[in-house]
């Protein structure tokens, strides 16, 4: 099942007087279980493309179609639902709100989610994502006490909460040594592996593109190359 | 709605500990405002209280009823009760030349029963003065209390001069004042009385005519020095001992104690224990209040078609009795009889021309007061608000990739705005909450020092915190549009 469909998407914005041409024409078709990797240099429009996919921005030119909707024209707080709802974001910097416990970070999606989440149940289900994360001793660490690896378990288990369709990753071993990056990495596959969730990660090194079953490569806002990666499908 | 908005304020407040300095600054702000506001509020409540204490303080509910007459004698039907053609009295029903005076006292009238043996022949003083037999009776006054409704309290009196000796033995200090013969009412008739020494007389002493005093401030200053004690101690008059039971004070700036004035250079005794011993059963006077100063006039009308059934006056007969409010006694005093009786006679309904119009214009300078204070209290809240607005500014900017990633995980614009104003919300009732103990602590402070009345009630707390609330969502609106209007992708990349 298409769970991502990009049809020549185009974003252009100004900037300082200049139109900056950062997506020029991507199509693109993403399946259920596919964990897609999508590398290039700064600037080749990867981080655009990740903001249209993660509803955060709209196109300005071509469809996006998410589950079979098109989302390209959804007003601001639409798309905030939809991001809600079907998307799960992990951040390069975690991201996630000092001051408050793991638990507590888990917990910020359901508080937007309509209609609402009861407490006991917010409660509940944040902790559930903190165990399948091993991470039910750390519910109510701060994360200024968690390590960058358990951080972005955290992270990952916010992510996970509202059981999304996609989750989204912006460089998400980014901030992490190598040997966190590849637990990192590692727990995403299980995810893909055995929940058959829907990865999108931007990165730009290859080591970590490789994780991918299938690596997208952009430059200068275009798809330059996009192959299955055959020593990690399954 | 209201869940979430409780959950979001609780995330909030956490993120208000980051500015401590900033955060304290502005609750300070709100709580100055507020506890101006309610500190103001609580004054002019206080002022109206005390005008309303002072006015009844000055009388102007107050009627005496005095023995004898100098009133115009009138046309009965025109005395009539609640009939508003009483200056008609004065000026004659059919526009006449003027009225026909008829001076009576019970003096020169040959049908009043004499019972007022000289005072040489009662008492061997020959310097002590005339019994005023005269013409109304305690009968009068409880008739009075008993059938005209709105009447509040009566007090019966016979009023002499005497001579107060201090201690036992005539010997002492000696001061000639006047000498009210009463009963208990008098002391809640005069509002404006307190009792720094004992009490007034008991109905008990009344009753069984004991031989009991309380000094006015003056007599008991003059008898047994300034500011003592004297209840306990022996004055005598008349030969007779007396024991002190008390010393009458004013609570009023309207009424000051002075020599020759006739409430604190007084004494009061039981009215039976002057019956009593100079062998009397009339009343010079009796002094009543009504229970609304609005009624006074026409109570006074009542009162003398009354008297005037129970004297067996007859229909073109005059009065034996005069009925005036305190206005008139105040701009009679110290006039001849003649003129007094034309000014009184002519501006019959004087107590609501007078004490009632300095009442309002008391009032009306007390508004404005009040509200000068509230402007001054809403400047302050205003300024408050600002000052929590800006705190409110700085966290936006300080927390814009938080409020980011919240719009990223599904936040629309009004649950941010809801997060900011519930925090404004909390902040600002938190600086109310303060602002209304130091307003009550203000008030009270003002009390003490200033000896203002100022009213504090939870009523006015509430509205402090109403007014905190109101100022949280005012202000904190703006701010929290602004963090509404962040976009979610610069505010992720911000540092």
């Amino acid at each position: 099942m298409t769970i991502i469909s990009l049809r020549d998407v185009k974003k252009r914005y100004e900037l300082g007087g200049a139109t900056v041409h950062a997506v020029r024409g991507v199509s693109l078709e993403i399946e259920t279980g596919e964990f897609v990797t999508i590398t290039g240099p700064s600037g080749s429009g990867k981080s655009t493309l990740m903001h249209i996919l993660g509803c955060l921005d709209r196109p300005t030119e071509g469809q996006f179609l998410l589950n079979g909707k098109d989302v390209s024209g959804l007003a601001r707080d639409e798309l905030a639902a939809i991001r809600n709802k079907q998307i799960g974001f992990v951040f390069q910097g975690f991201n996630l709100l000092p001051r408050t416990t793991a638990v507590e970070n888990v917990e910020v999606p359901l508080l937007y989610s309509r209609p609402g989440v009861r407490t006991s149940e917010r409660r509940r289900r944040a902790l559930a994502a903190l165990a399948a994360m091993g991470l039910s001793d750390r519910a109510e660490h701060h994360p200024n006490q968690l390590s960058g690896g358990q951080q972005q378990r955290v992270a990952i288990a916010r992510a996970l909460v509202n059981e999304p369709a996609v989750i989204l990753a912006d460089e998400p071993t980014g901030n992490l040594d190598t040997a966190t990056s590849i637990e990192v990495m590692r727990l995403l596959q299980e995810l893909r592996a055995q929940r058959r969730m829907t990865i999108v990660l931007i990165t730009h090194e290859p080591d970590i593109a490789a994780y991918g079953t299938r690596i997208v490569a952009m430059r200068d806002g275009v798809v330059v190359s996009d192959t299955p990666n055959a020593a990690r499908a399954s | 709605m209201l869940p979430r908005a409780v959950a979001l304020a609780g995330q909030a407040l956490d993120s208000l500990t980051r500015n401590k300095l900033q955060t304290g600054l502005a609750l300070l702000g709100v709580s100055i405002g507020v506890g101006a506001l309610v500190t103001s509020i609580g004054l002019g409540r206080g002022a109206r209280q005390a005008i309303d204490a002072e006015l009844r303080a000055a009388g102007a509910n107050m009627i005496v009823v005095t023995s004898g007459n100098y009133r115009p004698q009138a046309d009965p039907q025109e005395d009539s009760v609640g009939d508003e053609t009483w200056l008609d009295d004065i000026h004659g029903p059919n526009g006449d030349a003027g009225p026909r005076m008829v001076p009576v006292h019970f003096e020169d009238d040959p049908t009043a029963l004499h019972d007022h043996p000289t005072a040489k022949q009662r008492l061997g003083d020959a310097s002590a003065g005339l019994g005023a037999a005269a013409t109304l009776t305690r009968a009068d006054a409880a008739a009075i209390l008993r059938e005209i409704p709105g009447v509040q309290h009566v007090a019966s009196g016979v009023h002499e001069n005497v001579r107060v000796y201090a201690g036992p033995d005539e010997k002492g200090p000696v001061w000639f004042t006047r000498l009210h013969g009463t009963d208990v009412d008098l002391a809640v008739i005069r509002t404006g009385w307190v009792f720094p020494y004992g009490g007034f007389l008991t109905e008990q002493q009344v009753e069984s005519s004991e031989q009991v005093i309380v000094l006015g401030r003056i007599v008991a200053d003059r008898l047994f020095g300034s500011g003592s004690n004297p209840v306990g101690q022996i004055v005598k008059l008349w030969h007779q001992a007396f024991r002190v039971t008390g010393v009458i004070g004013t609570r009023s700036w309207a009424t000051q104690p002075e020599p020759g004035d006739d409430q604190f250079d007084a004494v009061y005794v039981p009215v039976t224990t002057v019956h009593r011993l100079l062998n009397l059963s009339k009343l010079n006077t009796i002094t009543l209040t009504t229970t609304s100063v609005g009624d006074t006039t026409a109570i006074a009308k009542r009162i003398v078609v009354l008297l005037r059934r129970r004297h067996h006056i007859g229909e073109n007969a005059a009065d034996d009795f005069i009925v005036r409010t305190q206005a008139q006694q105040v701009l009679g005093h110290g006039l001849p009889p003649q003129l007094a009786r034309l000014v009184t006679g002519n501006l019959s309904g004087v107590d609501s021309l007078t004490i009632a119009k300095l009442g309002v214009s008391m009032e009306r300078a007390n508004a404005t007061m009040l509200w000068l204070l509230v402007g001054v209290a809403t400047v302050s809240l205003v300024v408050g608000g600002v000052g929590l607005m800006n705190l409110l500014l700085l966290s936006v900017t300080q927390r814009t990739r938080e409020v980011g990633v919240r719009m990223a995980l599904g936040a629309r614009r009004a649950d941010v705005v809801l997060q900011f104003v519930a925090e404004a919300v909390a902040l600002s009732v938190v600086g109310g909450l303060l602002g209304t103990v130091i307003g009550v602590f203000a008030a009270s402070g003002l009390a003490q020092m200033f000896h203002w009345s100022i009213v504090v009630s939870p009523l006015i707390g509430a509205l402090g915190m109403l007014a905190a609330a109101v100022l949280g969502v005012l202000f904190g609106v703006y701010p929290a549009r602004r963090a509404a209007g962040i976009d979610p992708i610069e505010a992720l990349r911000y540092e």
